[in-house]
């Protein structure tokens, strides 16, 4: 098929080829190891061999002979166990896997040079394909056998074809009879490779494979020469419907765009026009905006596809027994973000099963189950997406880490004394850290888990390890959705604006009159401010940046911007906090580039450019961080296990009116708001607030709760964000944010509350946010519950 | 002009038939399984049919015979694309009323050469 038709055809149909077949072998490998595991419906199997049939017939149309013969080989084998005529057994998979492999060898051979006539001859995986066809193979050496039963022999480029009895035919006529006269006269040589029922054709000629492969050899490196690698990954699938839907909204705009001219060129216009034109356009981007960032979505499982292998390889090699479950799959993130932790969760999975997982012997010495269970999940949660890596094997030494740490002179024999078991822990993401206690080449030499840490900060994301002796360990991952466009909260200093990322945004304090007095301290000239009983070190922005001074030294009230550098805290002093916002990010120009201090650019609303700050530049910058000290992790480890664990939660104490104490997690609120009645719009019994360039609609928990509601001039809301939208709840006066240890009573038949606990030594009752915004018909996603 | 209805789960294998067959002046209609060609082929004339045989939800093989059930398609020619592996299927497609058959891999001229021969 390779020969005519153009060579940008032909190289069209390349392309068309590696990326099929690199998404049939992915889904391959996965069903694949389905089948060893016994999952064996026709359905699956015929999958599985299907995709293997696809390949074979699309190479050999487009001349790839060596990708169409190895091909071939393994096909003959999964016909043989689609028809129960051999077990799935862990040879046959073993086989079908290193088919695959050397597929994808060829297939990456063609992208780079675009043939694969340079790919060795697999020899010794044909030998393979051979023996497992032979059920008693896994007991038997490996011979080449000739079960080969009612099947030709792979075609090899030495004698192309010549089996080919017949290779089309038109029925009617019972035996496949020489094909008539006029026909080989008429129609262009090589017949016999295709025909009519009626009229058998004859026996091949040698012409048309050696012309397919000729043309295979010429053609197929001109176009690859010419547009380099094909890349798969260069290519992206996007749903036709989605496409639609952005072709719609581009239309939109042009029309935004036709009024605003329009608008624009009358004599007097009215304010009301252009805010209508405006709003429009307004609506029209945010929407475009939200659904090209869609199309640079992909479920995580792309990049998750390849695990379920290498797990069953790695355990393989190290006699282990491993059995890796995946959930939530499906969670999207920015293209870009997938490439980034791709190698990071390889590297970690890998840990896992080399170092984490105990061998069968062991696992059953301690009582557990032979098979090591590996979880991996992923899910949204705050607008990040968090991933797990869970495994139930031997937890992580903190004494062996210790003493390694001392060993490498990471931390001195005093300092380490106090290290609690987690810290201990924490030490494996110091720089120059190897667990391994002999070098195995499975997790990798030199890499350890630093780098993972420091690939996954790249990308405004941050690693936590949580470990117990015995019973595993669970690595938590956090990624931003995308890096294109971020949430920041803008502030002032010396005039100018400057925004900085939410993902390094704890909290803000505001001083005002004598609390800037009383709650400032000086710890060796250095500026700190005493927050909940942690001295948490200040830089004043624009000292740091050496801006020129405010015209008002002497502010009555300063902002602090507590953010997170590494693993510790420190507030960043300005002063105004003004808005959040989600800007664009634009990179610096290349005199700017090599500052560590900001992280790029944006275009404000009203045009005026601000920088975006980098927490860790300015913290370096400072002299506020002491550079990787173990007592760092302490305010790491509190935060963290304030989310995670249960035992210590971040809570907001409030009160309504006409009930006393209450509280709610901070984990899944988005953030707090503060909305004068007078903005808040009634339709119904609905109230919404324009919030973020939408509608949020307002659940009042005092309605739920069935007590008075009061209303007053400034509500106070707690925004939840669910899906793509925003809920407040409006509670009554906002006391606090505390962390504390909770146990909860259960709560008597009050629905809406999950129970009462004593915190600060006051009587408070929990409030069950998902259950309440369901009672109020808001559709909550699993994450918030 | 022909109406030609191609068959394939493969897209890059389509797209070759597709390709070949406009070039040669047809007008080609596509399908990647069974189900929906039997569809198509329910909405609009077609006079000629090149079917896969392995696809899922509706094999090439079921497709004849669903074709065959239906009185337009009675008689316009069905071809399907076998491979060497599977020799019983041919005979299977003959059963079910296929018109010929092509084994892949297959180049243009002997697509164009079946076609011209069953049209």
């Amino acid at each position: 098929m390779s020969e005519g038709g153009g060579s940008d055809f032909q190289e069209e149909l390349v392309k068309d080829f590696l990326l099929e077949s690199a998404e049939g072998l992915e889904s391959f490998e996965r069903d694949m190891l389905a089948v060893e595991n016994g999952e064996n419906s026709p359905d699956l199997l015929n999958q599985v061999f299907r995709v293997v049939h696809t390949i074979k017939g699309t190479a050999g149309c487009l001349g790839f002979n060596r990708i169409e013969s190895i091909a071939h080989s393994g096909e003959s084998v999964l016909s043989l166990v689609r028809d129960g005529e051999l077990p799935a057994s862990k040879e046959v998979a073993d086989a079908m896997l290193r088919l695959s492999d050397a597929l994808k060898a060829m297939l990456d051979l063609i992208e780079s040079c675009g043939s694969d006539a340079e790919a060795g001859d697999f020899a010794e995986l044909r030998e393979l394909l051979e023996a497992v066809r032979d059920p008693d193979f896994a007991a038997t050496p490996v011979e080449p056998d000739s079960v080969s039963a009612a099947e030709p022999e792979p075609r090899s480029e030495a004698e192309p074809a010549a089996e080919a009895d017949g290779r089309w035919g038109l029925f009617g006529d019972e035996e496949p009879a020489a094909e008539s006269k006029e026909e080989t006269d008429t129609q262009a040589p090589a017949d016999e490779r295709w025909g009519l029922f009626d009229s058998e054709p004859e026996p091949e000629k040698p012409v048309p494979p050696s012309a397919t492969e000729s043309s295979a050899a010429n053609d197929a490196p001109e176009p690859a020469g010419r547009s380099g690698p094909v890349a798969a990954n260069s290519t992206i699938r996007v749903d036709i419907d989605l496409l639609d839907r952005l072709m719609n909204m581009v239309g939109e705009l042009v029309l935004s765009r036709n009024q605003l001219l329009q608008v624009s060129q009358k004599r007097d216009i009215s304010q009301s026009e252009v805010s209508l034109v405006s709003q429009r356009l307004n609506q029209v981007t945010s929407e475009l905006q939200q659904n090209v960032m869609k199309t640079r979505m992909q479920p995580i499982g792309t990049v998750w596809g390849k695990y379920p292998r290498i797990v069953r390889d790695l355990a393989g090699e190290l006699g282990k027994k491993v059995s890796l479950q995946t959930f939530g799959a499906d969670t999207e993130l920015d293209r870009t973000i997938i490439e980034a932790i791709k190698d990071p969760l390889t590297h970690i999975i890998r840990n896992a099963v080399d170092h984490g997982i105990e061998t069968p012997d062991t696992r059953l010495a301690v009582g557990k189950s032979e098979e090591a269970q590996l979880f991996m999940r992923a899910f949204h949660e705050g607008g990040q997406v968090n991933i797990e890596i869970i495994d139930d094997g031997a937890g992580i030494d903190g004494d062996r880490i210790r003493r390694k740490a001392i060993e490498k002179g990471l931390i001195s024999e005093k300092d380490s004394e106090l290290l609690s078991e987690r810290e201990m822990v924490s030490l494996i993401f110091l720089p120059g850290f190897s667990t391994a206690e002999k070098l195995s080449s499975i997790s990798g030499r030199g890499v350890g888990m630093d780098v993972v840490k420091t690939n996954i900060e790249k990308i405004g994301g941050s690693v936590s390890i949580d470990s117990v002796r015995g019973e595993g360990t669970t690595l938590r991952i956090k990624i931003p959705l995308t890096l294109a466009i971020v949430p920041v909260l803008v502030a002032k200093s010396a005039g100018q604006r400057f925004a900085i990322p939410q993902v390094n945004l704890v909290e803000l304090v505001r001083l005002e009159g004598e609390q800037m007095e009383s709650l400032l301290e000086k710890v060796y000239d250095s500026p700190v401010f005493r927050l909940r009983g942690n001295l948490l070190p200040l830089v004043f922005l624009s000292k740091a940046l050496k801006l020129s001074a405010p015209v008002a030294k002497q502010a009555s009230s300063i902002s602090i911007v507590v953010l997170r550098a590494e693993r510790q805290l420190f507030g960043l002093v300005v002063e105004e906090v003004c808005d959040t916002e989600e800007i664009v990010v634009k990179p610096l120009g290349h005199l700017l580039k090599g500052l560590p201090t900001y992280a790029g650019a944006t275009i404000m609303g009203d045009g005026s450019v601000a920088i975006i700050l980098d927490s860790l530049g300015i913290a370096q910058l400072a002299g506020v961080l002491n550079a990787s000290k173990p007592e760092s992790f302490a305010t790491e480890e509190e935060s963290e296990e304030a989310g995670n664990y249960g035992m210590r939660n971040s809570l907001i104490l409030f009160s309504l009116p006409g009930w006393g104490r209450l509280a709610v997690s901070l984990d899944d609120a988005e953030r707090l708001e503060e909305f004068e009645a007078d903005k808040i719009i009634r339709s119904g019994r609905q109230e919404s607030v324009l919030y973020r360039g939408g509608i949020m609609k307002l659940v009042r928990l005092a309605d739920h709760l069935r007590v008075a509601s009061e209303e007053s001039s400034q509500e106070q809301v707690i925004v939840y964000k669910i899906g793509e939208r925003f809920v407040g709840l409006v509670v009554g006066e906002i006391h606090d944010i505390i962390e504390e240890s909770v146990s909860l009573e259960p709560a008597g038949e009050q629905d809406g509350i999950l129970g009462s606990a004593v915190i600060q030594g006051e009587v408070t009752d929990l409030v069950d946010v998902p259950r309440i915004l369901k009672a109020a018909r808001i559709d909550i996603p699993q994450n918030v519950a | 002009m022909k109406t030609i209805l191609t068959v394939d789960d493969a897209s890059t294998m389509r797209k070759m038939v597709s390709f070949t067959l406009k070039s040669a002046g047809h007008q080609v209609l596509e399908a990647a399984d069974g189900a929906e060609a039997f569809a198509t082929a329910q909405t609009r004339p077609i006079d000629l049919v090149i079917a896969d045989i392995n696809m899922p939800r509706m094999n090439g093989i079921e497709l004849t015979r669903n074709l065959r059930g239906l009185p337009a398609y009675r008689s316009v020619p069905i071809v399907l694309l076998t491979t060497e592996s599977d020799p019983a299927k041919k005979n299977e497609g003959r059963a079910a009323g296929a018109t010929g058959w092509i084994t892949k891999p297959f180049s243009q001229d002997q697509l164009l050469a079946v076609v011209a021969k069953v049209l």
